[in-house]
């Protein structure tokens, strides 16, 4: 079940946009802070207070890759794999991850630490190749930087 | 006016005009996947491409509006290679499983793909697959997502029309695909019109899987007979079993959609439960006989029972077709020599004619969709969402481009409700005082404008202090529905059943319409019938003080509940009863039964052995609404064909020829021969059925029209009569109880109505069993949760149901469904009063010991 302080956010939200449709996304996002991905009974609770249908919210949920359908590790790291990112070398980058942590995309690692995902533009072409873990950006990569990253977070 | 050019053929049409329309209109065929004529439109499938000359990109015809000197080409080499691609990519992912999809043959896909599409597939990519077994979505559903070609049409009939919203796209561009939540059994109206509306095989009817190939099934075009919206559907039979129920897009005010109950609710007619010869009572049991001895034993019971004068009275079901009541009324007049017939079940005979009088059902009929044209619609005496399901889609599709108030007025809360502006939750019975409060606001409100006012003077016992008691509902939100009718120019007043009960009501309702007329406004009365031919009983002259073609008469006749009274005095000789239950219908079964039984002579004619017909000296087998020709007139007046189809089983024999075998056996002169010689003598009887042509009804059927000069609103009217409104109250209002702290309304189900859906046997897997529907907050107080047990006690009768829980209703009054054979709600009632009151007992608390811990 979600913390009253989430339910409250969540109301919050709906004061802030025309109609309850319109805070599914945020809520969501308040969703998959309190569980760690968006779960199934999130999402009723979600179409609950907002007055929506179940359907309404998982529509949202599956069409947007930002929310998690399953639960990912403590680090979730995303790598663009977009154009710029790719002309640039992002599978490498994947790859390189992907030895390091010993796991494949889509994957998570046995200590439940990092997931990998390889995702759509997260909009930092210039700085190509990039990833985002959890809510920061990690620009400019190399093969070193990726080391260096790993080991702050070990 | 714009004037285009199609493929080089010139047409002028109206302004706004789809592109796609206007080249269907020159007969050009558009093929279109996505685009559903009645549904907002999405444009996402591009397989309505076409060329519009000096324009680059193709365009989608489904959105496009004609410009004025526009010239669009359909079938260009640009335009086929495009749309040839467009199916192509459609073919992509769609899995090709044709043998074994119920849809072959009838399929939007094949056919665009056949006629328009590529005559290769070169892609070698493997296709998406989300699951290797079809599904089970519900009741009636079984799904295939794999062959889903996203166009949306089931989610948007869902949200847009049924106003479940329960389907959804999930995932994103090649993996979309509509589906439920989490692939959740649906929670719905179990309507079907996804079903109908999906052009693939991805949703399809549970109980019509893998039955028959489309070309092999044979099918009629008729009209249901649940409720008095009268939907035109299509009754499909292979080597005559029936085996679906559609609906087509051309048809009816219902066009292509239908609610669980017509679409599902056919199965009774093979039901191994009817019976199916005449039986007659011999030494207390009944024991099948001939026709010609049912009816000799007819005449001479009749004979005998007539003796020493005592009455005789007739009861028929408003789901008769005309012809079947013009002349059960006729027989009743001329053979049995009564006025003692009535149609309805609960009604109040005053209440009834005053109600025809007001409506002015006299002056013809009203097409739903004028009456839908309005800046205000008021709802009042109707569940609408559960009594009249095609009604509320209808409401909730055209109010969508639309701007017009909706407003509603009822106990329960109402699936409608979330395409209302104002939703007003009141006490049971309190429709009365609710249109007098509106009115009191408004005449309040012009009073120098109204000082002609009918009925002004009633409007003196409803005041700001006294309405929250009476309705519970406060005096605020009653100027706020005054306000909007005041605002508006046109406001249409739907009427249902529940004004029935008491003339009090009628009284309000005219005053009520009166005054908005003298203030101007285009009022307009359309009344909603849970039975599909109320009206056209009434029209027929089923009814004491009703002859037909509505001549109001002034005599003793009697209505069912007079009937019934007489009868406990043992007045009655003879009683003929004609498709009603009225020992599980009407309130206070008990008293019924008891009445029944000083019935020196009952006859029932039905096509169940029903409660009633078990005490009956004679049963009759009648027939089911596909084995018999007729004519039905719904709620708008609009006269519609019954289209016999199937033979009647065993020796069941159309409703209308059992009435006139009845009658010739006591005067040989009562000979009829076919349905359409008795519509000849309705047209002669009704005067506003004279322009009706028989064999000429289609689809669309034809909408009575008035003897009398002008339309709705021409003044007070003849032979309306008011009753004091203390004495009413008085009748209707029960007195509070700490111990039964709940009033227990009745009505139809959403997917039950009368009582053989429940011999559905689809209808009964959607819903087997009798429920109780209570407030939320209600609920929560009791610790009840949707889904648990809990007793209903009255003071006469309990009941053990299954808890559902309406967010919406009004606190401290519970909902039982009517339609359940083992759970007759008439026993609550008792004679005389009003709604029972009851109290809820969950079922925990009743034995403690079953729920113990461990």
């Amino acid at each position: 079940m979600l913390s009253e302080g989430a339910v409250k956010e969540i109301n919050e939200l709906t004061g802030k946009y025309a109609n309850s449709r319109s805070v599914v996304m945020p809520a969501l996002y308040v969703v998959q802070r309190e569980y760690g991905y968006i779960t199934e009974e999130g999402m009723r609770e979600v179409a609950n207070i907002l007055g929506l249908r179940p359907i309404q919210v998982f529509e949202i949920a599956t069409f947007y890759t930002m929310y998690n359908k399953k639960p990912v590790g403590k680090y979730h790291i995303q790598v663009c794999t977009n154009i710029s990112c790719s002309l640039l070398g992002a599978e490498y980058i994947v790859d390189v991850l992907s030895k390091k942590l010993g796991i494949k995309v889509k994957e998570t690692t046995p200590d439940k630490k990092f997931t990998l995902s390889a995702v759509e533009c997260l909009g930092s072409c210039g700085t190509a190749p990039m990833m985002q873990i959890n809510d920061n950006y990690y620009e400019d990569l190399t093969e070193e930087k990726i080391e260096e990253i790993l080991k702050s977070f070990r | 006016m714009a004037t285009v050019k199609i493929n080089g053929k010139e047409i002028t049409v109206e302004d706004g005009t789809l592109i796609l329309e206007a080249a269907k209109g020159a007969g050009f065929d558009i093929p279109t996947m996505c685009y559903h004529a009645r549904l907002s439109k999405l444009a996402s499938c591009r397989v309505c491409l076409v060329e519009i000359v000096g324009q680059k990109k193709l365009q989608p015809s489904c959105v496009t509006p004609v410009m004025h000197g526009m010239e669009v080409l359909t079938e260009s080499p640009v335009v086929k290679s495009a749309r040839s691609s467009m199916i192509e990519l459609l073919l992509a992912n769609h899995p090709l499983d044709c043998p074994v999809c119920d849809k072959g043959g009838e399929c939007e896909l094949q056919d665009v793909t056949f006629k328009f599409g590529p005559r290769n597939s070169p892609f070698g990519e493997r296709k998406r697959r989300f699951h290797e077994e079809d599904y089970i979505l519900s009741p009636v559903i079984i799904q295939n997502i794999n062959r889903c070609i996203q166009c949306k049409r089931c989610v948007r009939i869902c949200d847009e029309v049924v106003g479940a919203s329960v389907l959804g796209s999930i995932e994103r561009g090649a993996k979309t695909g509509e589906t439920s939540f989490v692939k959740e059994y649906l929670d719905c109206d179990h309507c079907g019109n996804c079903i109908e509306v999906c052009p693939v095989g991805s949703l399809m009817s549970r109980p019509y899987r893998y039955q028959s190939r489309p070309w092999d099934l044979k099918g009629v075009d008729t009209v249901c007979t649940y409720c008095g919206t009268g939907c035109q559907l299509t009754v499909q039979a292979r080597n005559g079993e029936i085996l679906r129920v559609i609906s087509k897009p051309d048809k009816g005010i219902n066009n292509e959609t239908l609610c669980a109950r017509g679409r599902f609710g056919y199965s009774f007619i093979n039901s191994h439960e009817r019976f199916v010869t005449p039986m007659i009572r011999k030494g207390g049991t009944l024991e099948p006989v001939p026709w010609n001895e049912a009816l000799k034993a007819i005449k001479d019971g009749l004979t005998e029972a007539m003796k020493d004068g005592r009455k005789t009275g007739g009861i028929a079901s408003g789901r008769l077709s005309n012809e079947e009541l013009y002349l059960f009324q006729k027989l009743m007049r001329g053979v049995f020599k009564t006025n003692n017939i009535d149609s309805g079940s609960r009604w109040n005979t005053g209440a009834v004619k005053s109600f025809a009088n007001v409506m002015e059902l006299n002056k013809g009929g009203i097409s739903v969709y004028d009456a839908l044209n309005a800046d205000t619609l008021f709802i009042i005496g109707s569940s609408i969402s559960d009594e009249n399901p095609i009604t509320d889609y209808l409401i909730r599709r055209l109010s969508r481009n639309k701007k017009m108030n909706i407003i509603i007025a009822s106990p329960r809360g109402l699936k409608l409700d979330s395409s209302a502006t104002l939703s007003l939750r009141h006490r049971p019975a309190a429709e009365g005082d609710i249109l007098g409060g509106i009115a009191k606001v408004i005449y309040d409100k012009n009073m120098d404008k109204l000082k002609d006012l009918t009925g002004k003077e009633h409007l003196k016992n409803i005041s700001r202090e006294n309405i929250p008691d009476l309705t519970w509902t406060d005096w605020s939100s009653i100027e706020s529905v005054s306000g909007f009718m005041l605002s508006a120019n046109s406001i249409t007043i739907a009427v249902g059943n529940d004004v029935l009960r008491g003339p009090s009501r009628i009284e309000s309702m005219h005053i009520l319409a009166e005054a908005l007329r003298l203030l101007g406004k285009d009022v307009k009365l359309f009344p909603v019938f849970d039975r599909a031919n109320q009206r056209g009983a009434w029209e027929m002259g089923v009814h004491p003080d009703i002859l037909p073609g509505y001549s109001f008469r002034d005599g003793d006749g009697l209505g069912s509940e007079g009937i019934i009274d007489a009868a406990s005095r043992g007045e009655v000789g003879a009683l003929y009863v004609v498709g009603e239950d009225i020992v599980s219908d009407f309130p206070d079964g008990g008293f019924v039964r008891e009445a029944l039984r000083q019935v020196k002579f009952l006859i029932v004619q039905d096509i169940f052995l029903t409660e009633t017909a078990k005490m009956a000296h004679v049963v009759l087998p009648g027939a089911s609404f596909v084995e018999k020709d007729g004519t039905f007139t719904n709620q708008e007046g609009r006269v519609q064909r019954l289209r016999k189809f199937i033979e009647p089983q065993g020796d069941a024999k159309a409703d209308w020829e059992i009435i006139a075998s009845i009658g010739e056996a006591v005067e040989p002169s009562f000979h009829y021969g076919s349905v359409s010689d008795i519509f000849k003598e309705i047209k002669g009887a009704v005067p506003m059925y004279r322009g009706i042509d028989f064999e000429g009804l289609d689809g669309n059927g034809a909408i009575v029209k008035g003897s009398g000069i002008g339309g709705q609103g021409a003044g007070v009217v003849a032979g309306f009569s008011l009753r004091p409104k203390s004495e009413v109250r008085s009748q209707e209002q029960e007195t509070p109880d700490p111990e039964y702290p709940f009033i227990l309304i009745t009505g139809n189900h959403l997917y039950h109505s009368g009582r053989l859906s429940l011999k559905a046997d689809t209808l009964r897997d959607i819903l087997p069993e009798a429920v109780v529907e209570m407030n939320e907050e209600d609920a929560k107080a009791m610790g009840v949760s949707k889904g648990d047990k809990v007793k209903v006690k009255g003071d006469r009768y309990e009941a053990t149901l299954t808890a559902h829980i309406n967010k919406r209703s009004v606190r401290g009054v519970v909902f039982i469904p009517e339609n359940f054979t083992d759970v007759p709600v008439n026993m609550f009632f008792t004679k005389g009063k009003g709604f029972p009151r009851v109290k809820v007992l969950p079922l925990s608390s009743l034995s403690p010991q079953g729920r113990g811990p461990g």
